[in-house]
């Protein structure tokens, strides 16, 4: 480049130029993020749907045994579908903030589909006589509970660790009137972290000894592990 | 939710200077390639003299010599004059050995900073033009020839040339040579913006008149090159660019060295900032004063800032899986879900800001160099740096506030 001087000016133009620049920069920028997080809750949104289909499904299900056997009917057919990684995602979008109010119904919905869940699962059992094991959770993001994250942590682990084990995890301060009505039938009170294990109430944190002592029949449940080993035969 | 504000704040501020120096660069090119300054222009060649302050450059010194020597310019022009400043080592010995040459002086001094050997070699020169060139450096033989045609503008009372890194053996001097880039590609636009305020010790060309007139270096808390510029903009002279005008210096070949050395040139800026406080926001120095000076002033601040933000979004991070491994005893296993990938506005904003000091960087090459290439250190001077840049100027900053003082060396 050649050698370059020049007195000292200000042009304003420059000023304004770049201004309008680095707006729309900061413009694209926030079109950009509420893109993403519209196309996440999109995501999710089509996730519920999927889940209510398979809800329905498992409901449907049930009417048919019914009239029939539980012969096809196996403990592994109670294993948990989208649940799991729906509520971490949920998580995820809550923390990262944004629209609240979408998100507040997503979760609305979530928990819906897991009392639904719930429900069916607990039906399809009785009748076909198979022993899953359930824990409901609830937790608070209110900042009233430091030890949920710790107990979300466990019941993340001991889900992954055994595919049969369904946890259901609800917001305690959720005001969805399905969620409050189990929250009254199984008196949980407002000393979180809760969970409801085989119709008891455990309240504080629960580790994973705890829940092991809580649960023995998780020490000849298949886990992830095992399971791969079978699938990969 | 202040600490929000803020960092939006400052992360406009700083897209905006990237921004603004961007679109100047581009107003120059496109749009008003004859704002500059009648350069081109060469009626005589002016007399040089290059002054070599040395301080224990043993190691050094003939090479910088040598390529002085090796100039292209008349021969009875160019004067060098080594100023051996009491160094401990063998470095008058090796300097002498050029006064063979006619156009070679060396002298010896006590020991009292770099200021005082440059106004020691400016006390005995009558020419024209007075430069400088550290004694770890080595100019390119055309070096001055770009240089001198700019003077025929008489309001021109110094020049800065293009620095360049001389050796890259190791990760850290790799890193500066990509650091030294992005500064040519500053020091080229604070040139066309009347607004260069550091004539750096690599052969920056000065108007001998206008120093003697402006009463030579001064200490400027050990930053006499920032000072110097910085009295040059106030009198109301300019300060030109000629990024042609190669030169390779040495760099801190270790972190230790580094770190002492830019401790030392943030608290000259601070300092010096302190004392030229009403040439800052004053808009009769124009761009300097209306945007660079300020900018540069929260620059500084917007990294230490988001150094701090960083840190800590890094240690919440960290207290998460460290909760994790404690209650399920599990290690976490990376993995990548698409899901969870950040796209809050902040990051889109911090990574457009990266985006465009890497475009900073490629103009910085091809105004010095000719290339539009990044240098292969890019990576790691903008991961690294991220984290380096803020430690320097956090203790910088602290210095400057106790007055500590710092050393050269």
């Amino acid at each position: 480049m050649d050698p370059v001087v020049n007195a000292r000016t200000a042009r304003w133009s420059s000023y304004i130029v770049a201004f309008l620049i680095t707006a729309l920069i900061f413009a694209t920028a926030l079109y950009a993020s509420n893109y993403f997080q519209s196309q996440r809750i999109a995501d999710i949104q089509a996730t519920e749907n999927d889940v209510s289909a398979q809800i329905l499904s498992t409901e449907t299900q049930f009417d048919l045994l019914q009239e029939h056997s539980c012969s096809d009917v196996s403990e592994s057919d109670l294993a948990p579908s989208e649940m799991t990684s729906l509520g971490s995602e949920l998580d995820y979008l809550e923390a990262q903030g944004g629209n609240q109010d979408e998100i507040t119904r997503l979760k609305s919905t979530y928990s819906l589909l897991e009392i639904k869940d719930y429900l069916a699962m607990q039906q399809l059992a009785q009748k076909c006589g198979l022993k899953p094991v359930f824990i409901l959770y609830f937790y608070s993001n209110s900042g009233d509970c430091p030890q949920c994250e710790a107990q979300g942590y466990v019941l993340t682990a001991l889900s992954q660790q055994f595919p049969l084990l369904r946890v259901y995890s609800f917001d305690y301060n959720l005001q969805v009137g399905a969620l409050q009505t189990l929250i009254s039938i199984d008196h949980v009170q407002d000393n979180l972290p809760a969970l409801v294990i085989k119709g008891k109430n455990y309240y504080g944190f629960q580790s994973i000894e705890d829940i092991q002592k809580i649960l023995p029949q998780l020490k000849t449940m298949q886990t992830a592990s095992s399971a791969a080993a079978t699938s990969t035969k | 939710m202040i600490d929000t504000a803020l960092a939006y704040m400052l992360l406009f501020v700083s897209l905006y200077f990237e921004i603004f120096l961007l679109v100047a660069f581009l107003e120059r090119t496109f749009l008003s390639r004859s704002s500059g300054s009648g350069l081109g222009s060469f009626s005589h060649y002016p007399s040089v003299a290059i002054i070599v302050p040395c301080y224990n450059e043993e190691l050094t010194v003939s090479t910088t010599v040598a390529s002085l020597l090796a100039l292209e310019y008349p021969k009875d022009k160019l004067e060098v004059i080594v100023v051996d400043d009491g160094s401990k080592d063998r470095t008058l010995e090796i300097a002498k050995q050029f006064e063979t040459d006619a156009r070679v002086r060396v002298f010896h001094k006590e020991n009292g900073g770099k200021h005082t050997a440059m106004n020691f070699g400016l006390a005995r020169t009558n020419a024209e033009l007075i430069g400088c060139l550290d004694a770890d450096s080595v100019v390119a033989s055309d070096g001055l020839l770009s240089v001198v045609s700019i003077f025929e503008d008489t309001r021109v009372a110094a020049i800065t040339p293009g620095i360049h890194v001389k050796e890259t053996n190791n990760i850290l001097q790799h890193m500066q040579k990509v650091e030294y880039r992005l500064a040519v590609f500053n020091r080229f636009m604070l040139a066309a913006l009347g607004s260069a305020f550091i004539t750096p010790g690599p052969f920056s060309i000065f108007r001998t008149s206008v120093v003697s007139e402006l009463g030579g270096w001064r200490h400027g808390y050990s930053t006499e090159d920032m000072e110097m510029a910085l009295r040059i903009q106030n009198a109301g002279y300019l300060i030109g660019n000629a990024p042609r005008a190669v030169v390779h210096t040495g760099t801190p070949h270790t972190l230790k060295h580094l770190f002492r050395q830019r401790v030392r040139w943030t608290y000259g800026w601070l300092r010096n900032a302190v004392d030229y406080r009403h040439m800052i926001g004053n808009r009769k120095y124009g761009h300097m004063g209306l945007i660079i000076l300020p900018s540069a002033l929260i620059s500084i601040g917007a990294a230490i800032f988001f150094f701090f933000r960083i840190l800590f979004e890094f240690s919440v991070t960290i207290r998460h899986e460290l909760l994790k491994i404690e209650v399920t005893g599990a290690l976490p296993h990376p993995g990548f879900n698409l899901f969870y990938l950040n796209t809050s506005v902040m990051w889109i904003l911090v990574w457009i800001a990266v985006g465009l000091i890497l475009l900073l960087i490629a103009m910085g090459s091809f105004i010095g160099t000719g290339k539009r290439t990044l240098p292969i250190g890019t990576p790691l001077f903008v991961i690294f740096y991220s984290f380096l840049v803020p430690l320097w100027l956090g203790t910088a900053v602290v210095r400057a506030v106790f007055k500590t003082g710092v050393r050269w060396r």
